[in-house]
């Protein structure tokens, strides 16, 4: 009972607090409801910029699914019919795979030989410590130039890199001018401009393992594949899939270096998804049916980039 | 000293020669500043405004810059001319012109773009201004244009389609291009090769030239994958086969692309390319062409014909080693054929000068730019008929150095046309055939290439 009346009465206290609290919450919380007029306004340039973004891409969506074109002086609203064409021509699904087949072997490339470059400057030799400033210039120059340096340098009769194979006693190759290699030729563009931010990012990852983790793995017997394989790439996997991610959103809109180099030829063989949305709306003044290509493409690129990000919170689970 | 008084005959020769064209250019100035003193309209009317004038970079363009400075002092309008490359040109154009930008009020055009571009209201008719004497000079001259010319920008719009030869002129021609073979003769001459008629001799020139010197490329030709590539080599040649871009098939536009005649064509135009053209075709435009010819890298080429006379001028590399042809024609066919292309200047239907950017039209169309243009080896295919009958010009082109230009121009010229269809979808439909013909030059099946093209082009008509 003691007990009980002990409760009754701490009870009873914790009532008349709480009561008190209570008033001094809901003023606070008539407070915190409250319009706060000066932070609308601080966030209103922010809100106002946002909605300028989503009515743009909402217009570009209405776009294609309307028969927008130069010359047609009415504009129809004709439902799905930009992409039930394009559904149904082969030239489209052709394209589909030229922009996966560019955007994942560039990034497995990429990733590849970054990881092996990040390894490198970690690693700490000399040479190593001269070349890492060197090897970002490539990142810092823009696509449109890189795509006309390589188009020089790969033209079959004239280009640089015909001439060094010549001295090894390898033939000409047509590079970007014929449609079995073009798409290799320009994967390895895209190889030579970004391996160097995967590298970037991987080195990141390498010098923030701990220390002492390689030492017990030493200690432990472990030689220097070993602790590689089974220390180091879990812990910078997290980072792999970020850099990833960035590159796979890029690469599956890739354009300048595409357009610089190929326009999409020879025939169709580079014609990825932003490179025919472009020809369709700009050289066949098609723009309904070039919105329809680009929201495809903005598709393709919100589901690749959500199944990256959810593989990179798994393994960033795994490794915490 | 044999040397030195013969650099010095050189030194004055040069001298002479430079003397001789200042002084033409300085005449033809001062006769135009003259002439437009005494002209019936107020050229300062629009003093003091600027305008800007965008085009390709080209010689034609060369040629109007170069006399700018008499135009702003003729009207005190300040001209912003605003330069690009080829391709860069021709899509920045489309871009400025579809939002209404007013930034641009004067653009080069050529007529197969104003097609697709004039019915969406992107482009200024210019018959009010042509016809209002406070705007133009009576000595200005219109008919003076060659007829075909004037006809191919002169049209209507009738339901969205184009109707040629009547309604609204939308541009005003002021150079133009007919497509030629052009080649280097001491190439050909050191090898022993005559000048290919048809693509089967073409093919078999090829060969012997490949054979002969594995370094140079036998033929230079467009290739990349836009209507550029068409409208010179491929559609000059297939016209010479009976081909037709378009037909009208029980009163309906069809394309005549999957016909026999294009089948043919297509069989003997593949095989020559595979065999002539450089190994970079899919990538060539016509610098490349251009560099091939004037390095020598290249024999041959069909393309423009100023691209050889702007190599022949006196100082260049190549002057004096490239003559002129008629294009090949179809092996059984009894004629050539030729497409031309005009390059003439258009108002931005957004531009918010209109009075300044047509003065600016008015005078560089005028006769007298045109023909300083032609003398300075810059504008050589004037649309001025005034032009070809000046004695300045004739004496400057019938120069040595430029072999056999002007009676090729005037032989070619008899059956130079337009071989386009003239119709709005022109850029769809000829992009679409630009590709094909990159697949067949890459292996494709040539007939089932053609069924598919003209599938698309059906689709999108």
């Amino acid at each position: 009972m003691d007990l009980r009346g002990t409760d009754a009465t701490v009870t009873l206290q914790s009532s008349a607090g709480q009561l008190a609290s209570s008033k001094d919450e809901q003023v606070q919380n008539a407070e915190k409801h409250g319009l706060d007029w000066w932070s609308l306004a601080a966030i209103a340039p922010a809100i106002i910029i946002l909605l300028g973004f989503l009515f743009l891409f909402f217009y570009g969506i209405f776009q294609s699914l309307t028969d927008l074109k130069f010359g047609r002086p009415l504009v129809r609203f004709i439902g799905f019919t930009n992409y039930e064409v394009a559904i149904k021509s082969q030239d489209f699904w052709n394209s589909v795979r030229a922009t996966m087949a560019y955007a994942c072997s560039a990034v497995l490339a990429e990733a590849l030989s970054g990881l092996a470059l990040a390894k490198l400057f970690a690693s700490g030799v000399f040479l190593a410590r001269l070349m890492r400033p060197v090897i970002l210039l490539p990142l810092v120059l823009p696509p449109m130039s890189v795509a006309l340096m390589w188009t020089t340098m790969m033209d079959p009769q004239n280009g640089i890199l015909n001439y060094l194979l010549s001295l090894i006693g390898i033939g000409r190759l047509a590079w970007i001018s014929d449609a079995s290699t073009a798409m290799l030729s320009l994967v390895l563009i895209d190889i030579w401009t970004y391996t160097p931010f995967f590298a970037l990012i991987i080195f990141a990852g390498l010098q923030g393992i701990d220390h002492e983790v390689r030492e017990a793995a030493r200690v432990n017997g472990a030689k220097g594949w070993a602790t590689f394989l089974h220390i180091e790439l879990p812990l910078i996997a997290p980072y792999i899939l970020i850099a990833a991610v960035f590159r796979l959103i890029e690469s599956l809109n890739q354009f300048d270096i595409i357009f610089g180099t190929t326009q999409g030829g020879p025939g169709d063989s580079t014609a990825v998804l932003s490179v025919r949305a472009y020809i369709t709306a700009f050289q066949n003044l098609a723009f309904g049916r070039g919105a329809a290509l680009m929201v495809v493409n903005w598709l393709i690129v919100l589901l690749g980039t959500l199944a990256m990000v959810k593989l990179w919170r798994l393994v960033r689970q795994r490794v915490s | 000293m044999p040397r030195t008084q013969a650099a010095l005959r050189g030194h004055s020769a040069h001298l002479f020669k430079t003397a001789l064209i200042c002084s033409a250019l300085l005449a033809g100035a001062a006769a135009s500043f003259g002439q437009a003193k005494g002209d019936d309209i107020n050229w300062r009317q629009f003093e003091g405004a600027s305008i800007v004038w965008a085009y390709d970079i080209h010689p034609y363009a060369d040629a109007v810059a170069a006399q700018l400075p008499d135009f702003e002092k003729l009207t005190g309008i300040k001209v912003t001319p605003e330069l690009y490359p080829d391709d860069a040109y021709w899509n920045k154009l489309t871009i400025q012109l579809s939002t209404k930008s007013p930034s641009w009020d004067i653009v080069g055009m050529g007529i197969q773009p104003a097609w697709d571009l004039a019915p969406g209201q992107l482009l200024e008719p210019l018959d009010r201004y042509l016809n209002d004497p406070k705007l133009t000079s009576a000595s200005y001259d219109y008919k003076d244009f060659f007829p075909a010319l004037r006809d191919a920008l002169t049209w209507e719009i009738n339901g969205g389609q184009i109707e040629a030869g009547r309604g609204q002129v939308w541009a005003i021609p002021h150079g133009f291009e007919n497509i030629q073979l052009f080649y280097r003769k001491d190439i050909l001459d050191k090898h022993g090769i005559k000048v290919p008629t048809t693509p089967p001799e073409m093919s078999a020139a090829c060969e012997k030239l490949k054979s002969a010197d594995p370094a140079i490329t036998p033929l230079g030709v467009r290739g990349v994958r836009f209507w550029s590539s068409i409208h010179t080599a491929a559609i000059s040649i297939a016209k010479s086969y009976g081909v037709h871009d378009f037909v009208v098939k029980d009163g309906k536009l069809e394309t005549g692309l999957d016909s026999p005649e294009s089948l043919a064509f297509h069989k003997d135009y593949v095989q020559m390319i595979k065999k002539c053209a450089a190994p970079s075709f899919a990538n060539d435009n016509w610098y490349q062409v251009v560099d091939g010819i004037n390095s020598g890298r290249t024999a041959m080429a069909i393309d423009s014909n100023m691209f050889g006379f702007w190599n022949d001028v006196a100082g260049k590399p190549a002057s004096g080693k490239i003559a002129f042809a008629p294009p090949l024609r179809a092996p059984n066919g009894k004629n050539f054929e030729s497409n031309i292309w005009i390059w003439s200047l258009a108002m931005n239907a957004a531009s918010q000068k209109k009075g300044a950017a047509w003065l600016f039209i008015q005078w560089a169309t005028s006769k007298q730019v045109e023909l300083n243009g032609a003398v300075a080896g810059k504008l050589v295919n004037s649309p001025r008929a005034s032009t070809w009958s000046d004695k300045v010009w004739l004496d400057y082109a019938a120069k040595p150095e430029f072999t056999n230009f002007v009676d090729t121009f005037k032989s070619v010229q008899d059956r130079a046309a337009l071989a386009f269809t003239p119709r709005v979808g022109f850029a769809e439909a000829m992009n679409a055939w630009a590709v094909a013909m990159q697949k067949m030059v890459n292996g494709a099946d040539v007939k089932a290439t053609l069924t598919g093209l003209a599938s698309e082009i059906r689709s999108s008509m």
